[in-house]
């Protein structure tokens, strides 16, 4: 599997890299190249904001330089209420000029921000969709959610201290410096003079700060973790009078917060204590080089108090990038692992689309064959280097079939399901299914969004009626009367809570909705009480009908419905045939049965 | 406190601090944990205002030194331009050097004193703000995630996002008693010494910098609401995308890749409307708020030049005031742009919170008002449903077989045995509602049927009773195969655990808390036959004389227990106890 290529970059996205199975990061280089191609019909914009920029900074020059020609008029006594006006009306002129200007720029270059960012979210989400599942599954969904939430927040939330540190500020400390130079280039190179003090002071920085922040963030999202699972399993909490005990777990954790942040705030008054070092010398430099000057006579006073106006004028955006630059890197991490997702490249995405994977050389719709909807061949599968979990599993399902699996737990039979979806890719042997399969795993989840779009998720062009039909083939329809909304009921993370057996419904109409070729439903009855059972048998059956289905259950009374049943145990197959022959043959089969018979028998008697 | 060892070559606090330094102490490293955190009262009618302003002054010790450090600061800051002014005037103009030596000490000295009293100030202010979260965080974790008798409903999920971000907006508002303080004292420092100058420019700053805040804050006020909304409209997105990522296995199930990256493009670009509009109208502030402060500026610029012109000012004062101008610009740019969002972001937060606490989940820290009366170690229970009552004697193990909905209101009734309920749980024949929480609590233990395991590891998980009962526990609840490293961690919401797995560490907590009542609520559903009737098997002796109340509709289970009342809708008599 070619996946873009793993390097490591700054110090950021190392420890997220280093995980052999996490997503990959992309490299400096990668992530500059795809910021260059999203950059792509904005350059012209990009190339007026640096315009504008630059010129309104250079207009925000034009006040101390006013200001120094006022001071050598009234020294020289050549002032009057004319050049007192004159002056003030460019001051005000200027003013208003330079913040239009340097507005302009920030508001351009964040429209352009915030649109690159969008592209590149959208992005991030689509390629995660078509990502081959095992990848994703090998380096977790969690991987894939922070990328999609932490990041693109980190990266959105950079903007406003980003954006004017690299327009504005930036343009600010070489205008003001060109324009120092310019007028008066001894106080520059005075300036220059003061310059390593201040690249020590981000060398501290970069040194000391990003492992603080790094451990404040750390801590502040232990303390969200201990709030959210108190507030999550409430009911246990209560139940086990674990009041206090989780009281003071969360209370631990909000004080090691406050550790942390004291600490970060810390190293921050540090650097300021550097960066005021800077400003004094700075100043000290200005006078020191203006009494020299105004001694020999070639400079003036005037250009003295341009100098120190510059000088003054320079320190604020100097701070500024110095603060921005813990920002810049840590959103330029996010950025990486957001490109990382992006641009792993569309044959490995491609592939997980279409059902035939390189291990399958026949033809998902084999016209010699069209009886047989599903075909395993000497399939052999293992997790990465453990030992096998599947071993030499033949099978052939007819289309139309429905085939039940059982087994103890640990057998693989979740993993089967998995290798006939194509979710894993088998080590050995080969697996043909239909190119429309769907699957319905142990893990129900409910979108936030009403029942409708939780329904047209899988068909988005069905009616209204085409889902009530769904609903009432399930026998979910009472999912209608849950609120007034019938089908706009909000439901998911937020909306009206759905039970377990509910959204196991809301999950069989989808499919009923998807209408597959094959479907595959492991264990998707599992998780309700017994109660509910009866119910959502009947709703899977009704699924079923008329396609071939894969039935993994718990429940025997499940598999005996079905037209087949195979018997798993320790990564084979060991039994197949249907539930009376396999009654009849006395094996494994029939002593599960037996078991789950004894359960059913006693209750019935009672 | 920890503070840095003497030891040189050894930067120990991780500051990185060079040789020279790291020998000194740290103020405020590490502190230690308040002894204690009082609540903060949030009593009927009182205002999300008020409740700030009580919050505020909670931590006047920390507060007040910090604010007169501050301003020391902020004057210090403002007095720069003045010094610089003073030492053109007096040394560059006249070509004294005496004079030069003189005022780069005064400018040394000056950034010495600015430089100390910003880092006490910074440091200090940070403290009460840390304070005061701890302690707001206190009050909501006893009041509302936490009280000790157990709400009559569970909180929402909203009290999260109250206890991190919200907590923290309304500490911020100690900010209000710091920084906007030394601010106007920097800006009346200004002022004085422009009165002193020139009575008339001291007057112009004096009544035009408030009506340039003003200004200011009207211009921001529009920016900051929609910036509220939009990062709404961002929290949406990536909430979305989150959604969809969780529900990835479905999504690649149905195959509805692309109808799932359509819908998250559309929440993509409507937030990316919002976060075009929200640029423009930063935009009209930065314009705004750069014309008033240019304008201002300028005009208090060309005065004082007119006034040098006319004589009634110096070189070294023109210079001088128009340094201190320049000094007032970041101020009121400060304040308009960073106090007056902080004040109305703190009350909104104060609001927030108010909310939360008067809740009908919390209502206040209730006291208890039981009665104080005692039920024997090993209680008789009683759970009396309209038509049945439902009876568990020590050591007896009884089933209940219910339909989903009658379960659920079983077990809820045992959770909350304060809410008001058809039906009513009854310790040695008293209603539990008239005991104390912590004697009803220490009696009957309830493990739901969701189960939460928290992070941590399996032991963590476990050692919620005692100790050296978590080996037969384990056993019964049979996680033998896969529990033997006991400090393995689970994971968040235990997700490096199987379904089967996280309920059969539930199961074994709940066993081993060996509580004199126990409750289970179908315990098994996500666990094979095979296992389950091994759990069956071995359920019963674990709990040998303590009484069990066991909700389930496994027949497996139910056929090893003592008794079973069977409460479900195709029970041919309703009600009917089965012995």
């Amino acid at each position: 599997m070619s996946v873009a290529s793993v390097r490591k970059g700054d110090g950021m996205s190392v420890a997220s890299a280093t995980t052999g199975h996490a997503l990959p990061v992309a490299g400096g280089r990668a992530t500059a190249r795809e910021v260059l191609r999203l950059s792509r019909g904005h350059r012209l914009r990009l190339a007026a904001v640096g315009v504008v920029g630059i010129v309104g900074t250079a207009v925000d020059l034009i006040p101390p330089v006013a200001i120094g020609y006022l001071v050598d008029r009234v020294r020289a006594g050549t002032a009057d209420l004319g050049t007192v006006l004159t002056v003030t009306a460019v001051m005000v002129l200027s003013g208003v000029l330079g913040a239009v200007g340097t507005t302009v720029a920030i508001v351009h270059a964040t429209r352009i921000y915030h649109t690159v960012l969008a592209a590149l979210r959208e992005r991030l989400v689509s390629r995660a969709m078509l990502l081959p599942q095992h990848l994703v599954e090998r380096a977790g969904t969690g991987d894939l959610i922070s990328r999609s939430s932490d990041d693109v927040t980190a990266v959105a939330d950079a903007a406003p201290a980003v954006i004017p540190a690299l327009t504005v500020t930036a343009f600010t400390v070489v205008v003001s410096l060109g324009g120092l130079a310019a007028l008066e280039w001894p106080y520059a190179a005075a300036f220059a003079v003061v310059l390593p003090v201040y690249v020590l002071a981000m060398r501290w920085y970069l040194r000391t700060g990003p492992r603080v922040y790094r451990a404040e963030r750390a801590a502040m999202s232990a303390r969200a973790q201990q709030i959210l699972e108190s507030q999550r399993g409430h009911a246990t909490v209560l139940g086990f009078g674990l009041a206090e005990h989780r009281h003071r777990a969360v209370m631990t954790n909000s004080w090691g917060v406050a550790v942390q942040s004291l600490r970060a705030r810390t190293v921050q008054s540090m650097l300021n204590a550097r960066l005021n070092l800077g400003e004094c010398l700075s100043l000290a430099a200005v006078l020191v080089v203006g009494f020299v000057l105004v001694s020999h006579g070639s400079s003036t006073v005037g250009g003295a108090t341009t100098a120190m106006l510059l000088v003054l004028r320079l320190l604020g955006p100097v701070n500024q990038l110095l603060f921005v630059i813990d920002t810049l890197q840590s959103a330029l991490a996010s950025l990486s692992r957001m490109i990382g997702v992006a641009t792993i490249p569309t044959v490995d995405a491609a592939e997980a689309t279409t059902p035939t994977g390189p291990t399958e050389p026949a033809a998902p719709t084999d016209p010699a064959a069209p009886a047989t909807a599903v075909r395993l061949h000497e399939v052999a599968f293992r997790y990465a280097d453990g030992p096998l979990v599947l071993d030499g599993i033949g099978l052939d399902i007819p289309a139309g079939q429905h085939l039940a699996i059982v087994g103890p737990s640990g057998a693989g039979k979740t993993t089967l399901a998995a290798v006939i979806a194509g979710v894993h890719r088998p080590d050995a042997g080969t697996v043909t299914r239909p190119c429309r399969t769907a699957v319905i795993t142990q893990e129900v989840h409910v979108f936030a969004g009403t029942l409708r779009e939780n329904l047209t998720l899988a068909a988005p062009d069905a009616t209204d009626r085409e889902i009530r039909a769904a609903l009432d083939t399930t026998g979910a329809a009472d999912l209608l009367d849950l609120s007034e909304g019938a089908l706009d009921t909000v439901v998911g993370t937020g909306g009206h809570p759905l039970t377990e057996a509910q959204a196991q419904q809301l999950a069989l109409a989808r499919l009923l909705l998807a209408d597959p070729e094959l479907a595959i439903l492991d264990e998707a009855t599992a998780e309700a009480g017994s109660a509910h059972a009866e119910r959502l048998d009947r709703a899977s059956e009704a699924v079923l009908a008329g396609r071939t289905g894969i039935v993994i259950a718990h429940r025997l009374s499940q598999a005996a419905t079905c037209d087949r049943i195979a018997v798993m145990e320790a990564g084979r197959v060991v039994e197949t045939g249907a539930h009376d022959e396999l009654l009849t043959a006395g094996g494994t089969y029939a002593r599960l049965w037996a078991v789950w018979q004894d359960g059913q028998h006693i209750s019935a008697n009672r | 406190m920890s503070n840095s060892s003497r030891a040189p070559g050894a930067d120990t606090a991780g500051l990185g601090r060079g040789p020279l330094t790291r020998w000194l102490p740290v103020l405020l490293q590490a502190p230690a944990p308040p002894r204690e955190a009082p609540p903060y009262e949030a009593g009927a009618g009182i205002t999300p205002g008020r409740f700030l302003l009580r919050v505020i002054l909670s931590v006047k010790r920390v507060t007040v030194p910090a604010m007169l450090l501050a301003v020391v600061w902020q004057v210090g800051e403002s007095a720069v331009p003045v010094v610089m002014g003073v030492a053109i005037d007096r040394a560059l103009a006249t070509g004294n050097a005496g004079q030069l030596v003189l005022w780069l000490g005064v400018l040394v000295a000056l950034y010495v004193a600015l430089t100390m009293a910003a880092k006490s100030a910074n440091r200090l202010t940070s403290y009460a703000v840390q304070l005061v979260q701890h302690r707001l965080r206190s009050t909501l974790s006893t009041a509302v995630l936490h009280p000790v008798g157990g709400a009559a409903r569970a909180p929402d999920g909203s009290v999260v996002s109250v206890m991190t971000s919200d907590v923290a907006r309304l500490a911020n508002g100690v900010l209000l008693v710091i920084m906007p303080v030394s601010r106007i004292a920097a800006i009346g420092f200004i002022a004085v010494s422009l009165l002193a100058t020139h009575w008339l420019l001291g007057l112009v700053v004096l009544l035009g910098a408030p009506v340039a805040v003003w200004l200011m804050g009207v211009l921001s006020e529009r920016l900051s609401r929609d910036t509220r909304a939009y990062q709404g409209l961002l929290a949406t997105t990536v909430g979305r995308a989150t959604d969809l990522v969780a529900g990835y296995r479905v999504v690649k199930g149905i195959r509805a890749e692309a109808e799932a990256t359509r819908r998250y493009r559309q929440a993509s670009q409507e937030t990316l409307v919002g976060a075009r509009r929200n640029a423009g109208l930063l935009g009209r502030f930065l314009a705004g708020s750069g014309a008033v402060t240019g304008t201002f500026v300028a005009a208090v610029m060309g005065l004082a030049g007119w006034f040098a012109v006319d004589g009634r000012l110096s070189i070294g004062e023109l210079i001088a005031a128009v340094g201190l101008t320049q000094a007032l610009l970041p101020q009121i740019q400060s304040i308009a742009s960073v106090s007056i969002p902080n004040l109305a972001g703190a009350r909104a937060a104060s609001a927030r919170v108010i909310d939360v606490l008067r809740g009908d989940g919390g209502g206040g820290p209730r006291q208890d008002d039981g009665t104080g009366a005692e039920v024997a170690l090993l209680p008789v229970v009683e759970v009396a449903a309209p038509g049945v009552t439902i009876r568990v004697d020590p050591g007896e193990f009884v089933g209940v077989r219910a339909d989903d909905r009658t379960a659920a209101r079983l077990a809820r009734a045992l959770l909350y045995p304060r809410s008001c309920g058809e039906v009513e749980v009854r310790l040695d024949g008293l209603p539990a509602r008239e005991l104390t929480a912590q004697e009803y609590r220490s009696r009957v233990t309830v493990a739901p049927h969701r189960v939460t395991l928290f992070s941590g590891t399996i032991r963590d998980n476990l050692t919620v009773g005692a100790p050296e009962l978590t080996d037969a526990a384990l056993r019964a609840a049979a996680c033998d195969d896969f529990a033997a490293d006991l400090d393995l961690p689970v994971g968040e919401d235990g997700n490096r655990l199987s379904g089967g797995q996280r309920q059969r560490i539930a199961l074994a907590r709940a066993l081993a808390s060996d509580a004199p009542v126990l409750v289970l609520h179908d315990p098994t559903t996500a666990v094979d036959p095979v296992t389950e009737h091994a759990i069956a098997v071995r359920l019963r002796d674990v709990r040998a004389d303590r009484a069990t109340l066991l909700i389930a509709s496994s027949p497996a289970l139910l056929g090893r227990c003592d008794r079973v009342v069977d409460l479900s809708e195709d029970a041919p008599l309703h009600g009917r106890t089965v012995g």
